[in-house]
Order: structure tokens, then sequence, then C-alpha cells
């Protein structure tokens, strides 16, 4: 299996799907099994691979980079394909392969109307390379392009095969189709991030002796070669690239839309993957190059992710809609998870990870079960659904048992990032200011309880009660196989996490210890 | 080793076949002035030389006639016009394009500009009975008059000032008598930017292209906005350069606001399109702003090399993925028979393949990875970031704002053909794809990915031209 070790294993995850992308589009359109088929095996392989990294990967130096390579790419600005991985992004690299095998499976007997699978699980497959890209880049500038190609198909697939909804936009004229005003306020929004965090690359290049790879700028940020104004606006692009992405209030609201709007799958790769990228690319980027600029930051991220929990379960609370619900939900969580990063300590920063994790998990179950509701009930109001136990025994169980691990039930995933980032920010990085990470605490802390509140009350209206009558006529389908077998290994996953969380710190721990202890020294 | 300025003067034989071949033949010897390349080489008392920059963008002048020409078979058998004319006037254009490339003396360098663009006057006006067409090529026309005499003015001046017609000369003057700041220069060098401003359609001067790229035969259109830009950004790059270096500071600030105000200009006007034609057309405006932001900067700051560097590698990029943008427009319009896009819900259906097309180029075109488009802007970005300039990071900021206004517009004609619903679904239509133009398609397509892909290859001949303008 060295086969694997030089670079050619994370060379392989990253780009086996985009080639089987563009193998999916030679294969003629009325070859629908081949073309499943193909994108399920071409998807299985891609997670095999990544999957036998794992005893490549040398745990005892989790904290070291590792498999990588690095190879010239542009040379006339020294930008080379220089690729790795380290505990950090090991667990979101195998949760990126793993949850897209589930969403081609899936897929494959639920497609989006109009169908078309072709186009569809090529668009999917495209976005995996994206998302794998992203989590195995160490060059600046590759980590932007991967960063970026997540664009393009999350763009398509909002678009054509999103929710069609006429709906009324504040300032525009017109009603418009929901997907159509979704998608492009994703693309947008996104795009109006990262174009300025371009900017920020190339302050960094030019500051650090002409190069974009990550491991040098470290070396170099944490050396104290970017400091004062410089380093203040670079922070501050940077901190915009990202922060549109995970999204933190207030750049969040392309994220409700474009959950709402997204067929099923689209919003469970949305929220299981891409968001992560922006906490990642805050871990990875911004706080090991400019850790002077981190602590800085610090306290305003803190409040900003304090007001994201408060706000988004709030939000929740005002839904009717399902998805939506889960979609501001989903603020919360990643609230969460930038509180844990904000507070810049060991536990803080593994609360962010096992967090991202965990809500990857967890809420791309949800968005499966919410997407597949959505399609037996024609309908996400929740004031018309309701008895949902009696009328889908095995969806309403799995719902109710997603909405546990969702609210933080100890015993599954959802818990050890809530409660961690709570610990996190009541003993934050010595020197930041105690009165405001204790206030975002309890911020948070009375956030899990609205989270509970949502939570329970979204499973009352849904899953108990009396089903309404509208739908004693109608035949409704409870889970099928395919289903079940995209959401077992999601329920098996977040108990698995929830009571070994030593699975997730066990790659992490090591490698954020000595991230924190070079960017802050002890 | 000036035989790429005889091949295609012999294709006047008014057969297509024989133009494509001449052009085709024409790429031959510049090939083999790369491979032997080692100095640049001076004739004609120093005013024609052959550098690595002029032997690649001969090249690039030469392909994008050539695919001008796949553009144009079509269209030309189809409606029965004048084809040797045509042709002879295409190759007449690039002859032109060619020269300036080369040229490092006033009168050369004036004389390639004006063969490169005459031609056009009448090209543009090819679509004899069509009002438009006429509006447009005399509007062209007029225009192209005044920027004539605009240049003309401006060389004068510097000739009044230093007797000198050879770049080199000038500059040598210039410096010896230490005329670096002398206000008659400077006058002379917004005459001479205003005058090929107009070529380049950038604000102010821009009002002319949006009216005259509607009205052309589209395959000229593509070339107007393609190759006689990049003739004028070439003339521009050089002249700026080699004569007017010493007043860099004063230029570069004005370059500056207008490439700015071109970027932004450009963007907001083409979200009101409704016609794509015009859309690109504005577009292309806006791309110029990017195009000519790098070497405002450079001028300020002196440092050729990094401006030029990524003005060559945006015009190389920007050529081809525009190329393929007009192809697919001109596809997509001659299926519907209409030229406002907005009528154009879901045709894609109708050709998958066109409707990909179309969604490469527009994205390149908006610089989205892992398009050739992103490169582009990257290079302009990383070189108007070089000094940390003031005049630099604000373009910058004023580039990446206008970016993503401009994502707006292009991402709009993709949502139209893809998302929006079909007017007649069941109209059974067939859908022309001539083979011509499937092998621009395959080119350009193949450019636009590679560009983006392994952009090292399009940064090398960025670079290497940029080496003959280091200090």
């Amino acid at each position: 299996m060295d086969l694997l070790s030089n670079g050619t294993g994370l060379t392989a995850v990253v780009f086996l799907p985009l080639i089987s992308a563009l193998i999916l589009t030679a294969i003629p359109k009325s070859q629908e099994f081949l073309i499943k088929g193909f994108a399920l095996v071409s998807s299985i392989v891609t997670f095999f691979i990544s999957a036998l990294l794992l005893p490549q990967f040398d745990f005892s130096n989790a904290d070291k980079l590792q498999l990588g390579n690095k190879i010239s790419w542009i040379k006339s600005i020294n930008s080379n394909y220089e690729i790795g991985i380290d505990g950090i992004s090991l667990p979101l690299l195998i949760l990126s392969t793993f949850i897209t095998v589930l969403a081609i499976i899936y897929s494959i007997e639920h497609l989006p109307e109009p169908k078309s699978p072709k186009g569809f699980l090529s668009l999917i497959l495209v976005l995996e390379t994206g998302m794998n890209g992203t989590f195995v880049a160490l060059d600046l500038i590759l980590f932007f392009v991967f960063f970026e190609i997540v664009l393009l198909p999350m763009y398509f697939m909002i678009g054509i095969w999103g929710d069609k909804t006429v709906r009324t936009v504040a300032g525009l004229k017109n009603q418009i189709e929901t997907r159509l005003y979704a998608s492009i306020k994703f693309f947008v929004f996104t795009l109006f991030g990262s174009a300025f965090m371009l900017l920020g690359f190339l302050g960094l290049y030019y500051r650090g002796g002409r190069t974009f790879s990550i491991p040098e700028l470290i070396e170099l940020g944490t050396n104290g070669a970017f400091t004062g104004t410089f380093a203040m606006l670079v922070f501050a692009v940077l901190f915009l690239g990202f922060a549109v992405k995970v999204p933190m209030w207030p750049l969040h609201t392309w994220l409700p839309d474009a959950h709402t709007a997204a067929p099923t799958v689209g919003s469970v790769l949305l929220a299981a993957i891409l968001l992560k990228l922006g906490s990642y690319g805050f871990v990875r980027i911004a706080i090991p190059i400019l850790p002077e600029q981190a602590k800085a930051w610090a306290p305003a991220i803190a409040i900003l992710s304090a007001i994201g929990i408060i706000y988004g379960s709030l939000a929740c609370l005002a839904q009717t809609d399902l998805k939506r619900l889960i979609a501001f939900s989903s603020v919360g969580h990643m609230g969460f998870v930038m509180l844990g990063i904000a507070s810049l300590t060991p536990i803080g920063i593994n609360a962010a990870m096992i967090g991202m994790v965990a809500h990857g998990v967890i809420t791309g179950l949800l968005f499966f079960l919410s997407g597949s509701m959505a399609h037996t009930y024609h309908t996400r109001d929740m004031g018309r659904l309701g008895g949902n136990m009696k009328l889908l025994p095995k969806t309403g169980a799995l719902l109710g048992f997603t909405a546990m691990a969702s609210l933080g039930l100890p015993g599954l995933a959802g818990f050890w990032g809530e409660f961690m980032a709570l610990l996190g920010a009541f003993n934050p990085l010595d020197g930041l200011n105690l009165t405001v990470f204790r206030g975002s605490m309890i911020a948070g802390a009375i956030g899990t309880v609205l989270t509970a509140g949502y939570l329970l009350w979204m499973l009352q209206r849904v899953n108990l009660g009396e089903p309404s009558e509208e739908w004693n006529e109608m035949e409704l389908h409870d889970a099928d196989g395919y289903e079940l077998a995209a959401w077992i290994p999601l329920v098996i996953l977040t108990i698995l996490i929830g009571v070994f969380p030593k699975l997730i710190f066990g790659a992490t721990n090591d490698a954020v210890v000595s991230l924190l202890s070079k960017a802050f020294g002890g | 080793m000036i035989l790429d300025l005889i091949l295609p003067r012999k294709s006047k034989y008014y057969v297509a076949a024989f133009a494509l071949f001449g052009t085709l033949a024409s790429l031959a010897p510049l090939v083999i002035q790369w491979a032997t390349y080692s100095d640049p080489i001076y004739t004609f008392g120093n005013s024609f030389v052959v550098d690595k920059f002029s032997i690649i963008l001969k090249g690039l002048f030469i392909i994008i006639t050539y695919l001008t020409f796949l553009l144009s078979i079509n269209f030309i058998e189809s409606d029965k016009f004048y084809q040797g004319e045509y042709y002879y006037l295409l190759l007449s254009s690039l002859l032109g394009a060619l020269v300036v490339s080369s040229s490092r003396d006033l009168l050369t360098i004036f004389i390639g500009i004006e063969l490169a663009s005459t031609p056009m006057f009448l090209l543009s006006g090819w679509k004899k009975g069509d009002r438009k067409s006429n509006e447009g090529a005399i509007k062209f026309f007029l225009l192209g008059v005044l920027s004539a005499s605009l240049i003309l003015y401006g060389f004068s001046l510097i000739y009044g000032l230093t007797g000198q017609l050879v770049f080199a000369d000038i500059s040598a003057y210039l410096l010896a008598n230490s005329l670096g700041s002398s206000p008659v220069l400077l006058l002379s060098s917004i005459l001479v930017i205003s005058g090929i401003g107009f070529k380049i359609s950038v604000v102010p001067f821009h009002s002319w292209a949006p009216d005259t790229y509607e009205g052309a035969p589209l395959p000229i259109t593509a070339y107007l906005s393609v190759s006689s830009k990049a003739t004028g950004f070439v003339a521009l790059i050089v002249l700026l350069t080699k004569v007017f270096e010493s007043s860099g500071q004063s230029w570069g600030v004005i370059l500056a606001i207008v490439a700015g105000a071109t970027m932004t200009l450009g963007n907001l006007v083409a979200l009101q399109q409704t016609n794509p034609v015009r859309l690109l057309a504005y577009s292309s405006i806006s791309q110029a702003g990017f195009i000519i932001a790098p070497l405002a900067v450079s001028g300020i700051t002196g440092n050729y090399q990094d401006g030029i560097f990524a003005s060559v590698t945006y015009l190389i990029i920007y050529a081809f993925m525009n190329m393929g943008a007009f192809l697919s427009v001109h596809l997509f319009t001659n299926f519907t028979n209409t030229d406002n896009f907005y009528e154009w819900g879901g045709i894609a259906k109708h050709s998958p393949l066109t409707g990909v097309l179309t969604t490469i180029f527009f994205f390149s075109l908006a610089g989205i990875p892992p398009l050739g488009g992103w490169f582009a802007k990257f290079v302009v970005f990383r070189s108007l970031l070089s000094t940390g300039e003031i005049v630099g990071i604000s373009l910058a900021i004023i580039g990446a704002i206008n970016a993503v206004i401009a994502l707006v517009y292009y991402a709009r004609i993709s949502k139209v053909v893809w998302m929006d619903e079909l007017k007649n679904p069941e109209e059974e239509k067939t859908f022309e794809f001539q083979n011509p133009l499937k092998v621009v398609g395959a080119f350009t397509v193949l450019i636009t990915f590679v560009a983006g892909i392994f952009p090292g290859i399009f940064s090398y001949l960025g670079e290497v031209s940029s080496i003959f303008f280091g200090n």
C-alpha cells in the first residue's frame, strides 16, 4: 500500500470523482442504469481509497502533515500542487467522501424533478472534487480553486432541481421562483466573500516572500512576520471569505434560502460539507497564519457566534417550514462551532472539530428526512403535517432520534460539540476578555435550551398528534431500502461518535494542540 | 524571418480554403522563430523587431483570425456575400495587427494600427440592407477616423519634441535632455491614450462599441472584440512602455482612473442588457478595464514586468474565452431567431452541448475556477497588489467588487438557458452545429480548461513576453 503514501492516494481521492463525472457525461442518456451504477461505484471507490488512507496515517504524529506531496504547478507565481492531511483535515475528508456515497445511494431512487440522472450525478461528483480538494490543499491558490469549484455544481443543483414554488422577494417587483432566487443569492454571497479572500491571499504572498505554501506561511506567521494594519486587513478579508461560507451572523442570509430551495441531496451536501469549508478555513489558514489577529478578533467572533446561536434558535421557533427550520438550526450549530474556534483553546477547537463532523452527520440526516417527507407529503408546512409517527413510522422514529441528537443529548454525537464549545468559552485563551467569553457562553447555554425547545416543538408538531384528514386518501410510502441504506449509516455514526468521541479527538487533538502551541506559545 | 508577414497576403486568391491554409501556414515561421530564438532581432533601422513578445502576440493574432474564418464560413456561404473581399479584408486587418506587435517606431506602428482597423470599417457594415449594421459602421468609421487623428497628433508632438521616430531613440533623447516631465510629453501621452482608447473601447471612448457590435456580422463582432481590441492593447503597451516610459507617473494615474471607470461602467450597463451581443459588448468593455489596470499600476510603480505579465496573460486567455462566448451566442441566436436572450428559456434541452459550452465560456468570463478566466483575473490582482501601492490596492478592490457584479449577468445567461421553462416544448427543430464551428468550440473549450487547470503554460507565455519590458 505504499502506492498511496506519496500523495497518490490523496490525489486519487480528489480527482477520481472529477474524472468519473467526465466519463459520466460520455455515457448516453438512455443507459440510466449504467449511469447510476457508475456514479455509485466511483463514489464508493473514492470512499474506499480515503478509508485505506487511515492505516497509512500515522496517528502518533497526527500534528504533522502526512501522505502529501508537492509538485510544481504554476511556476511563474510559485504556486505548487501541495497536498497533505493532518489530524484536522482527516476526519473532514472521510466525512466528505462518506456523505457523497450516501447522497448518491439516495439519489438512485429519489431523483428530484426534472430527472436527468446524468447531469445531477455528475454535478455531485464535481462537487466532491471541490470538497475533498479543499480539505487536502496546502497551497493558498490550490485551496482557493477548490473552494470555488464547489460553487458551480451547487448553483446548478439548486437552480435546476430546486424548489419551484413562486415567492415574493423584498425589493423585487415580480415574483420569482425560489430556486432561481436562492441559487444566484448563494453564488453572489459566496463569491463576494472569496473575491476579497483572494486579495488577502495575495497580501500574504507578497509579505511572506512570494510563497503560497500554507505550512511555510504558518511558519512565518508564528514567527511574527505579519503584523500591524496589514495583518488586520488580511484577517478582515479572510474573515469575510470564511464567515460567509460558515455562515456567521449577519452574513448567513443566503443559507436558509439555499437550503430550503435545494433538492434534498443538495441540502445534505451543503449542510454536511460545504459549510465546513468555512470553519475549516479558519482553523487551517486564518488562525495559524495570523495568530495575533486571531487573538484580536476572537472576542468579536465570539459575540457574533453567540448572536448566531440565539438568533438561529429564535428564528427556528418562528418557522412553519420544516426545511427552513433545519436550515436555521444550522446557523445555530455553526455558531457553536465558531464559538469553540474563537476560544482559541484546545478544548474549544477540538469541540469545533467534533462539532463540524457531528453537525455534518446529524444535520445531513435531518435534511435527508425532511426532504423525503416533503416528497411524500408534497408539503413542508408543519401546520399540515402531524401524526407522522403513525403515518410513516420508520421515518418518524428516525426523525425523533435525529432531533434528539441535534439538540445535544449526551451519548449522541451532537453533545460533545456544544458542551465543549461552552467549556472552551468559559475558559478561553489567556489574555482574551473573560467577560465577553463568559457572556457568550451564557448566551450559548441559553441557546442550547432554545434549541431543545424548537426541536421538541418541531417533533410535537410533525411526529406526534393525530394525522390530519387530508392524508387519509393519500397513499403514503414510508422509507424504502435506498433511503434506509443512506440513513442507517448516519444513525450508527451518530451513536458511535457520541459514545466514543475519541474517534474524532484521537485524530484532531494532537494537531489542535500543536497548532495552538505554535501560534500562541506554551 | 518576416515570412509570416508575406504569407497571408498571398491568399488574395479569394478562396476560403486558401485563406484558412495561408493563416495556418503562417504559424510555421513563428514556430521556427520561437525554436531558433536567441536575442531580439532588429531590422529596418531598428523600427521592426522580432522578440518573444511579438512572436507570442503574432501567434495569438493568427490563431484568432483562423478561428474567425472558421466562424465565418457558413455565414458567408449562406448569404452569398463577396467571399473573396471578406477574407481579403480580414487578412489585411491581421497583417496590421502583426505589424503592430513588431513595430518599434512611430510611423510603422501607426500604419499597423490603421491597417488593422480600416478593413473593419467595411466589414462591420457588411450586412448592407440592415439599418443597424449601417448605423454601427458609420459610428465606427467616424470615431475611428477621429481616433486616428488623435493618435497622429500625439505622435507629431513627440516628433516635434524629440525629432526622432524610433522608440529607442526617442526615449534616449528624452532621458538625455531630462524631458520626462515635459507637459508636451504628457499631452502627447493623453492624446495617444485617447486615440487608442477608442480602439479598445474604454470609458469614456466606448460608446460606439455596442452599436457596432450589434450591427456587424457575428464573426466580425467576435473578431472586433478580440483581435481588434488586442491590437489596440499591444499598441498601447508598446507605446506607453517604450516611448512614454519616463512620464509613467502621470499616465499611470490617468490610465488607472480609466481602468476603474471602464470596469465599473461596463459592468453596470451590461446588467441591463437583453441582447446577448450587446451584453458581450459591455462585458468586453469591462474586461478591457481589467486588462489595462495592471498596465496603469506598472506605470506608476515602474514595475513593468509584473504589469505586462498580467496584461498579456489576461489578453491571451480572454481572447479564447470571449471567442467561445460569441460562438455560443451565434449558435443560439441562429437557432432561435431572436436576439433577446430572455426568450431563450430552456433551449439547452435542444442542444445540451451548446448549453454546456455557453456555461463554460460565460462562467469563465466571470472568473470561476477551474475555468481559465479565474487565472486571468488572478494575475491581474496579483500585479495590482505587487507593490502595495495605494492606486493598485484601490483598483484591486474595485476589481473584486466588479467580479461579483459581473457574475450576476454572466450567470443570467446560463440561468435562462438551463433553468427557465422551454417556451414551445412540442416544437421539433433541428439544432444546427456545423463542423467548422465545432472546431472553434473544441479549440476554445480546450484552451479555457487548460488555462484554468494548468495555468502554468499561459503564465509562461505572459512571463517571457514581459521580460523584454524589464528595465
